[in-house]
């Protein structure tokens, strides 16, 4: 018996930042960039929290423009949707 | 040496349990005018990684879910002990304890703006972190630049009616625009979220990815606050 042909599946989500992406720019963004502040000079390792912090969120940020997955939704959007296309560069 | 590692402001200690931080450290909390500091002892700050990241978010969630008011400490929080961070909060503490006011029964939601930079450039004028009077003007002005855009402010009337705090932040890295962090009820959750779909599906220009609930990291005072 001939199983039907597969229908290609179909995305669900239009992000281009994977769920897995985007939990982890939440992520960092939460616990590195916010929260209670206690300053003074007793506490420890801050500076280096800053840096990594904006190292680690410039390339979450880049992530949207050098995925492969990011590039074809990009495509696909500014064939289907010229206003769409408006956001994609 | 053992230091003490801060976690998060708590209006009241939770239950008993097995409260450990993210190296399995037992918890302890430190009473200081009318708050509750949840802290671990530690030889040393906890180095910046993903698996630690995750580990302290998650002692800060167990501890949300347990007491009606949360305000997370920001990671790699390490004072010698417990009289050093009474000395630290003491003069902070009536704001801080406001700040827990605000988010009792409450969680963030947050929400990320991708688009065009409207023009005028003012979204990408900020510096990268907040802190002398010229970056927080100019990061005002981003901010308020980013507030004009017509489908932000169709987004933010929408919800307006859910959303019991809210931060607007440009982002100099685009395609992000910026973030806005939303403080809900616990018990509006859905309705918040259900409003949200309504909208999204209707904006032009602006894309919307939303995340949440998270412990309301983007409610604490401002440092000097």
């Amino acid at each position: 018996m001939m199983s039907a042909p597969r229908r290609p599946r179909r995305r669900k989500s239009r992000n281009p930042l994977a769920a897995r992406d985007q939990s982890l720019l939440d992520l960092v963004d939460n616990v590195l960039s916010k929260g209670v502040v206690v300053s003074g000079e007793l506490m420890l390792g801050l500076a280096d929290v800053d840096l990594v912090y904006l190292r680690l969120s410039a390339l979450l940020c880049a992530a949207d423009r050098v995925s492969p997955a990011a590039r074809a939704w990009r495509a696909r959007r500014a064939v289907v949707t010229p206003r769409r296309a408006v956001i994609t560069r | 040496m053992t230091f003490l590692y801060l976690y998060a402001l708590l209006g009241v200690v939770p239950p008993r349990g097995r409260w450990r931080g993210l190296d399995g450290e037992p918890l302890r909390f430190v009473r200081v005018a009318g708050l509750v500091l949840a802290a671990g002892p530690m030889s040393r700050a906890p180095a910046p990684k993903l698996s630690t990241l995750r580990r302290h978010d998650a002692v800060v969630r167990r501890l949300a879910g347990a007491v009606p008011a949360v305000l997370p400490a920001r990671f790699g929080t390490l004072v010698t002990d417990g009289a050093a961070l009474r000395e630290l909060i003491a003069p902070r503490a009536a704001a801080l304890r406001r700040a827990l006011a605000q988010v009792a029964g409450r969680e963030q939601m947050t929400l990320r703006l991708y688009g065009s930079a409207p023009r005028g450039g003012g979204v990408e004028a900020a510096a990268p972190l907040p802190s002398g009077p010229g970056t927080r003007y100019l990061t005002a002005r981003s901010a308020a630049t980013l507030r004009a855009l017509p489908d932000l402010a169709r987004l933010r009337g929408t919800l307006a009616g859910l959303v019991r705090a809210e931060r607007i932040e440009p982002s100099q890295t685009p395609p992000l625009l910026g973030s806005v962090y939303h403080l809900v009820d616990r018990d509006q959750r859905r309705a918040y979220q259900r409003a949200l779909r309504s909208v999204t599906c209707q904006l032009a220009d602006l894309r919307v990815v939303p995340s949440g609930p998270w412990t309301p990291y983007a409610f604490a005072p401002e440092p000097g606050g």
